[in-house]
Parts: C-alpha cells; sequence; structure tokens
C-alpha cells in the first residue's frame, strides 16, 4: 500500500480514464476526492467502487471551466482535510471544430476546462501540499504534438497543459512537489465511442503497433507510477502511453504493402 | 421573476438572441440555431441558477424549449417542497 493515509484528488472521475486513475490509487491505499461535473450518478458508483477497495471516497461537483467553483471546490477540501497529497488533472472537455470554425466561445471553454483548470488548481493544490510535497500529474493527449482532425482548439489547449506542466514542475521543485503529465493517444472510452465512428477505431486499433487501443487502466498504471516515490527524479516531463503510435506513423502503410 | 421568465434571459444571454424569440414551442437547436456549446452552457447555468442537477439522460428527451421549463419548474417545485 505505498500510498496508504495519502489523500489524492482526481478531477472528472466519474467516468472513463478519471475513473480508472481514481480506482488504482485507491487501490494503492489513496484516499479519494471524486470530482465530476455532469453525472453525478456515475461519480457516486465510482466513489463506492474505491470504498469497496477499502478507502475513503468524497464526492464533490464542481465545474473546474468556472474558477467560482473550483475555489468552492478547493475550500471544502481545505475545511474538510486540510491537505492534499496528490492532485491528478483529468476533466476535459472540448468542441471538436477545425481551426477556421473555432469562435472565442468554443477557444473560451475549451481552454478553461483543460488548461486553465489546471494553473487555479495546481495553485490551490500546492498551498494544501505545504510541507508535506506532493505529486501533480494532468492527462494530456497526442494532440498536443500532432494534428488530429477537428482537435484544433483541444490540441492546443492540451499543448497549454504541457507547458504549464514544466513551469509548475521547476516553480515547485522546492517544495518537495513533483508535477508531470500523462499523454495518451485514443482512449478506449464511452465518450470516444460516443465520438468517433467504429470504423475509426478499427483504423486506430491497426495503426497501433501494440495490436490493441489505449485502455483507461494502461494510463492508470503510469500515472501511479508517477505518483510513486520510484518517479522522484521524473520532473516536468509528459510520458506517452500510446502503443507505439507516435513513434510510427506509417506503420499501417507498411502493414498494407506487405500483403 | 417566474421560473421561465428566468430560464429566458439566461438562454438569450448564452446565445445572444432576444428573449422575445424565446417560444415554449421552438427548439433551441433548430429554430434558434443554438449550436451543442450553448446548449450545455445554457443547462449548466440553469443548474447553477436553481441548485439542481439535470441528467443528460433527461436533457435528451427535451423536444423544445417547453419541455426543458417544464422539467426545471417541476424539479425547483420539488426542491421547494423538501
Amino acid at each position: 500500500m505505498p500510498l496508504k493515509g495519502k489523500l489524492t484528488l482526481v478531477t472528472g472521475s466519474g467516468r472513463g480514464i478519471g475513473r480508472a486513475i481514481a480506482l488504482k490509487l485507491a487501490s494503492q491505499g489513496s484516499d479519494i476526492i471524486v470530482n465530476f461535473f455532469r453525472r453525478r450518478e456515475a461519480a457516486e458508483k465510482t466513489a463506492k467502487d474505491i470504498e469497496a477497495l477499502g478507502v475513503k471516497a468524497e464526492v464533490i461537483r464542481a465545474n473546474v471551466g468556472d474558477p467560482a467553483k473550483l475555489n468552492e471546490m478547493f475550500d471544502t477540501i481545505a475545511t474538510k482535510f486540510g491537505h492534499l497529497d496528490i492532485l491528478i488533472n483529468n476533466a476535459a472537455s472540448g468542441v471538436g471544430r477545425s481551426v477556421l470554425d473555432v469562435d472565442i466561445k468554443a477557444w473560451d471553454w475549451t481552454m478553461n476546462i483543460n488548461a486553465r483548470a489546471f494553473l487555479l488548481c495546481a495553485q490551490r493544490a500546492a498551498k494544501l501540499m505545504e510541507g508535506r510535497g506532493g505529486k501533480m500529474v494532468s492527462i494530456t493527449s497526442l494532440g498536443s504534438s500532432f494534428v488530429l482532425p477537428s482537435y484544433a482548439v483541444v490540441g492546443i489547449s492540451k499543448a497549454a497543459l504541457e507547458a504549464l506542466t514544466r513551469y509548475l514542475a521547476i516553480e515547485l521543485a522546492p517544495k518537495g512537489i513533483c508535477v508531470n503529465a500523462v499523454a495518451a493517444s485514443a482512449v478506449e472510452t464511452e465518450a470516444l465511442k460516443f465520438y468517433i465512428r467504429e470504423g475509426l477505431m478499427k483504423d486506430i486499433r491497426q495503426a497501433t503497433p501494440a495490436g490493441r487501443m489505449v485502455i483507461p487502466e494502461d494510463v492508470a498504471n503510469v500515472v501511479a507510477f508517477l505518483c510513486s516515490e520510484e518517479a522522484f527524479m521524473i520532473r516536468g516531463q509528459t510520458v506517452v502511453v500510446d502503443g507505439g503510435t507516435s513513434v510510427a506513423p506509417f506503420i499501417t502503410v507498411e502493414k498494407e504493402e506487405r500483403r | 421573476m417566474s421560473v421561465e421568465e428566468e430560464m429566458k434571459e439566461i438562454v438569450a444571454q448564452i446565445v445572444h438572441v432576444d428573449k422575445s424569440v424565446l417560444t415554449r414551442e421552438g427548439s433551441l437547436r433548430k429554430d434558434i440555431k443554438a449550436d451543442s456549446l450553448d446548449i450545455v452552457q445554457a443547462m449548466v447555468a440553469v443548474e447553477d441558477k436553481f441548485d439542481i442537477e439535470i441528467p443528460d439522460e433527461e436533457a435528451q428527451k427535451f423536444q423544445n424549449f417547453g419541455d426543458f421549463i417544464n422539467y426545471v419548474e417541476r424539479r425547483v417545485a420539488e426542491k421547494e417542497k423538501v
């Protein structure tokens, strides 16, 4: 139980990647604050599954894109617990449009939830980690470095998130706080199934050298490592979890040529 | 101000339309041309205003603005009873 007695906040942990991370860290002994925005039922289910692992779970609703709500969440954490050991910045949203179709409203919505929320969460969390050290891990995506269809504003927000990770890692290093990010390729979640057609899912599977799509648990395993003491010397990095996709962009072409 | 009036104020501000064009029979998506982000923002603003939660499953059932208003009115009334 490497995380026994620790307290972790996982933003957006009702479903998908956030839920997998929450359960993984709970299985390692950490109490978990399950933050959600839209689906209370899913968050309550995550909390119940966390408690079944023998640790405590607290559910807090907050839209992290809204500074007032985000601050209310941290006020609750400060009053109820008075400290925080691990911050997982996972909550994300976005508007799928090409660059020329991105309006101010779509830009602000996406940037505020995906990038600004980490700035504000990190500022509040750092105070709760004062004198005890801590870990912060953000979930980002390959769209920060590569151009993906209709992903412009999300990709840009993720690039900002990765840059913020580097700056925070250096600024918070003297306080004993490790800050890193995990970038996944398309992760097989309910949300992804909602947004992309099955044909594309099949293409992604075929283009992944590791032979299958990334699943939430793959991301959670790396997050858990970054939250461990073994990762103490990793600072400001974005660890890619993509089954080899980004280093072998032509692998599908090669397979087709062989046929 | 009634729930309906307050909702009209909120939606008009988000979608940038005059609230006189918001009718119970009209569809936010088809008639007012609200996009998916407008609708999410309107839901969130209404949830915050009345301190209620609108599950996505319920929201998907709304055929027009009137359905949205009826749902919120019902939830607000339930809350007041408690």
